[in-house]
């Protein structure tokens, strides 16, 4: 059995003992800032809103289009880039989108002509309150050159 | 009649056995044991903790040893940092409850430190969740959380058609339909009464069980609520993972 000291000294709470609590308070504080400002899923993050809204990762999905002369194709997102696509749909900052978008350039379309460029549409799901009707709510979008300096 | 040598436990004697166990040594075998039985982390974060946590329940010096336990932290720090987007809310609380460990390791009162970081740990865990439903949410307090996910996460399938009056038939149609595949009649299903005051009184009793469970667990021990903590935290162990077990969180 551990032996306490019996000083009061001994019986005090040390400040750093406190340090852990402060991390979770600070992470989870953050997470609420990013879900509002930058369209973090909820269900992310370590602020404990999982369980609380339909807006987690898995109900979001992801839109791309290659642009290129006279045309704009929408592409199929290749299974080797699942990871990828769950860190953009958990997180849709520019960083991930850009990143992302980088990943499709060689993805293969019939079309001829340079890329010039790749649209990411970050889609939610909104549930109608009393019939559930899903309807698609765009949660972030971004145009990324392909090829610009 | 041949006379044993075998041990009777008796009900009193069970009962100073579970008094005379190290409440330290438990909770940190406990936790070894957790990062060995689930698979956490990737790569070459898995086996480090695998390797630390088999070594930590083998060799008892190794168990109170502050290094295993910063080792672990930062281990478990790693993952989070890693996946730090898509990592589930235990995996921050592994994590925190690691570093918890080694602080209370260099520390006099290891016990206090520890049973302090447990209580303050869970009851900001629950704060956060029940801030999340009452305030935060746009879809929680309305019953809409509870109609979907009923409906689509398939590990609430049996407890819907059992507790919520739903037919196979029924909840396979609803769960097209929510999930936005094409209706082939001209209005859309319907959810009976009983499955609607089903998910309202999930969403109420919800709330209010992860609310009393940060009160009790953040006012100081022997005050109002604090004394009923354990009961509360057991009590949503029972009604939510009957439900759905969420391992991980658990």
């Amino acid at each position: 059995m551990t032996q306490t000291g019996t000083s009061e000294e001994a019986k005090r709470n040390r400040w750093w003992w406190y340090l852990p609590c402060a991390a979770l308070i600070g992470v989870a504080c953050y997470q609420i800032w990013l879900t509002q400002s930058a369209a973090l899923s909820p269900w992310s993050g370590g602020g404990f809103g999982m369980f609380s809204t339909t807006d987690g990762w898995g109900d979001r999905f992801l839109q791309v289009v290659a642009l290129r002369p006279g045309v704009r194709r929408e592409l199929e997102i290749p299974p080797a880039l699942r990871e990828v696509t769950r860190r953009v749909r958990a997180f849709p900052s520019e960083a991930n989108l850009r990143a992302f978008a980088m990943a499709l350039v060689d993805a293969p379309t019939p079309d001829s002509g340079p890329l010039e460029a790749i649209e990411i549409y970050v889609w939610s799901t909104n549930y109608d309150p009393i019939t559930l009707a899903p309807t698609p709510s765009l949660l972030r979008s971004l145009r990324v050159p392909i090829g610009e300096d | 009649m041949a006379k044993t040598d075998a041990v009777t436990w008796s009900p009193r004697r069970m009962l100073r056995w579970v008094e005379g166990v190290d409440g330290v040594d438990l909770a940190l075998r406990l936790t070894l044991l957790t990062l060995l039985l689930r698979q956490i982390g990737t790569g070459v974060v898995r086996p480090l903790i695998l390797g630390l946590a088999v070594l930590g329940l083998l060799l008892p010096n190794l168990l109170c040893q502050p290094s295993l336990w910063i080792a672990l932290t930062v281990l478990t720090g790693l993952r989070v940092v890693f996946d730090w987007s898509v990592a589930d809310n235990h995996a921050y609380l592994l994590c925190y409850w690691c570093f918890a460990v080694s602080l209370a390791l260099m520390s006099q009162g290891v016990d206090r430190c520890l049973s302090l970081n447990g209580r303050l740990l869970i009851g900001w865990a629950f704060a956060f969740a029940a801030v999340w439903k009452l305030v935060l949410s746009p879809d929680y307090l309305d019953g809409r959380f509870f109609r979907v996910i009923m409906l689509t996460d398939t590990r609430f399938a049996d407890f819907a058609q059992l507790a919520g009056g739903l037919s196979a038939d029924l909840l396979a149609d609803l769960r097209g339909f929510v999930q936005g595949q094409p209706v082939e009649s001209l209005t859309p299903p319907h959810e009976p009464a009983r499955f609607l005051w089903l998910a309202q009184g999930m969403t109420i009793w919800t709330v209010l069980i992860e609310g009393a469970v940060a009160l009790a667990f953040l006012s100081p021990p022997g005050w109002g609520l604090s004394r009923l903590r354990d009961t509360l935290l057991l009590c949503f162990c029972l009604t939510t993972y009957i439900i759905v077990p969420v391992e991980g969180f658990g």
